[in-house]
């Protein structure tokens, strides 16, 4: 459905994104991750036709972003990183400019308007002024609002951005709907692991202008290598009793105070023999737990820096 | 393109007649200007009803001039707080986008103008020019919004603050006028001003307002001034579709 070729865009002496390459299949959901400032707003608008690249190729259906601007325009929606409603229009009325600057016909704007207007839970909101509206209903009526124009590819970035976790989940919800009903294709940009695992098929992830790991959320993570096994024993003087080099299985061994971190091939396959050697060596085990690796242990892979210290 | 114009103007309308603020502030601004500067200039000059007469077109300049710094600063806003981006999404032509901004534009100025014209005409103004001249010098006075009401969009289409708008649209207000014939008869200045105020798209307004006027004779044939006009109107749309068509070049 996307089709983006070693695209590059320079603001005078920065080099904002420096080739990037990437493909969205036909109705799955691909998030843009990387720390603030890494290029996902500058991506995302070279592929919105707001920007356009310096070098390189984005296709959108088939269509030249550039060189068919107006025809792809036709089947995208967007929002924005930061929220851009009118304050001195109604929630309607937002969505019904929209509609008419799209050439839509009254009747089925209306009908649109409420449909949407359901969709996001505005509809007892319509018809106040949105610079009364909280943080959160602002994002729900711009989602309505990019979805007016029933697009095929929906483009959203930081969705999410300033939300309180009850309206992030609320956002989550609608974007899955909107993939499982009507097969939508999102890209999305976030600087939120836990965002990328929760809604992508696809994760790019982008750093200083470019894309240094791609694939599926399970796929990248696998590459980082292990899940973890941590144990949690009763004496500091017992972790050693074990000599896990010798198990071909196990990848990875640390032990940190009363802790033994074992990556392994397969978590949940290897807890019990891990258990079943553990008490062969008259080790006594409080607890065990296993630690499956998350995007942000790839991003520490890939980047060789930690993700928290890049946010904020 | 019709659709994309009417609908952004129409968004316009609507914020504007929703806000008190500035529906009040536009109103009170002409007769403010004609009530203080027109009949206090008058009393200086001492004849009160042709004086007003003779500056009531320079006073309608400026309240377009206004109007045109306003429409730009409206743009401004707009990109500056990223709502212009929704329109950059849609499938229409960006000719479209600047013309729905100028339409609104013009109609905010042309409500102060009609108001102008009304408290003049209270103040003691009279127009002796008959229904055509003053059909002609409106053609002139739209001509001359849109040339401004163009380069104050060109401008807010590449500013990077509001600050530094303020101070290029600066250029455009006060002095444009003092260096024009709309407060003195040209052949009171001296000779390099009367240059001066010769390359001023006012002075063209002025002119072919007062010779439809007949009151005072024209120091350049109407013909001329009404072309100059109309190639302002059309350098100025044309910058600003420069501006509008490059937007995607940089933030």
């Amino acid at each position: 459905m996307i089709d983006v070729n070693n695209i590059e865009k320079s603001f005078g002496e920065v080099r904002a994104v420096a080739g990037v390459s990437f493909t969205v299949a036909r109705g799955s959901v691909f998030a843009l991750l990387g720390p603030n400032g890494a290029g996902k707003s500058t991506t995302i608008n070279m592929l919105t036709t707001l920007l356009t690249p310096d070098a390189g190729h984005i296709h959108i259906a088939g269509l030249d972003v550039v060189k068919q601007a107006d025809d792809v325009r036709r089947i995208i929606g967007a929002t924005f990183q930061d929220i851009v409603l009118d304050r001195d229009l109604t929630g309607t009325e937002v969505l019904d400019f929209t509609g008419r600057l799209y050439g839509i016909d009254t009747a089925e704007r209306r009908q649109r308007i409420q449909r949407l207007l359901d969709m996001v839970e505005l509809t007892d909101a319509a018809h106040r002024l949105t610079g009364t509206y909280s943080g959160g209903m602002r994002r729900r009526l711009e989602l309505a609002r990019c979805l007016m124009t029933e697009p095929q590819v929906l483009f959203l970035d930081e969705p999410t951005q300033g939300l309180d976790p009850l309206h992030r989940v609320m956002i989550w919800q609608y974007i899955k709907r909107l993939q499982a009903e009507q097969q939508m294709t999102v890209v999305l940009t976030t600087h939120a692991m836990d965002e990328a695992e929760e809604l992508a098929n696809t994760v790019g992830i982008i750093d200083h202008g470019r894309l240094v790991a791609h694939g599926t959320p399970a796929t990248l993570m696998r590459a980082t290598g292990s899940e973890r096994i941590v144990v949690t024993t009763a004496n500091t003087d017992q972790p050693s009793r074990v000599d896990w080099r010798e198990y071909t299985w196990v990848q990875s061994c640390d032990v940190i105070g009363t802790e033994i971190h074992i990556g392994v091939d397969r978590g949940a396959q290897r807890m019990a023999e891990i258990l079943h050697l553990l008490e062969q060596a008259g080790v006594r085990v409080d607890e065990v737990r296993m630690v499956r690796p998350s995007l942000a242990d790839v991003f520490l892979q890939v980047t060789g820096r930690l993700y928290r210290d890049e946010v904020r | 393109m019709y659709r994309a114009t009417l609908t952004i103007w129409m968004r316009h309308m609507r914020k504007f007649f929703r806000n008190r603020e500035e529906l009040g502030g536009l109103l009170i601004q002409p007769i403010l200007w004609v009530g203080l500067f027109g009949i206090g200039m008058g009393r200086m000059v001492s004849t009160t009803e042709s004086y007003l007469s003779f500056m009531l077109p320079g006073i309608l300049a400026l309240t377009v001039l206004g109007g045109a710094a306003g429409g730009g600063m409206m743009f401004l806003d707009e990109r500056l707080r990223g709502i212009l981006r929704e329109y950059q999404i849609a499938p229409i032509p960006r000719l479209g986008i600047l013309l729905g901004h100028m339409l609104a534009t013009l109609t905010k100025a042309f409500f102060q103008v009609a108001i102008v014209v009304i408290v003049g005409w209270v103040a003691g103004a009279r127009w002796q020019g008959g229904i055509i001249g003053m059909f002609v010098a409106l053609i002139a006075l739209v001509c001359f919004g849109i040339g401004f009401a163009g380069l104050a969009l060109a401008v807010a289409a590449r500013s990077r603050s509001i600050m530094g708008y303020h101070g290029m649209i600066f250029l455009f207000n006060l002095p444009l006028l003092f260096a024009s014939n709309a407060l003195y008869p040209l052949t009171e200045v001296p000779t390099w001003m009367q240059w001066l105020a010769l390359i001023n798209p006012a002075t063209w307004y002025i002119e072919a307002s007062r010779s439809m006027d007949g009151v005072t004779q024209g120091t350049m044939p109407t013909m001329v001034s009404m072309g100059l006009l109309v190639g302002f109107a059309t350098v100025g749309t044309w910058l600003a579709l420069r501006r509008f068509q490059r937007l995607t070049q940089s933030h």
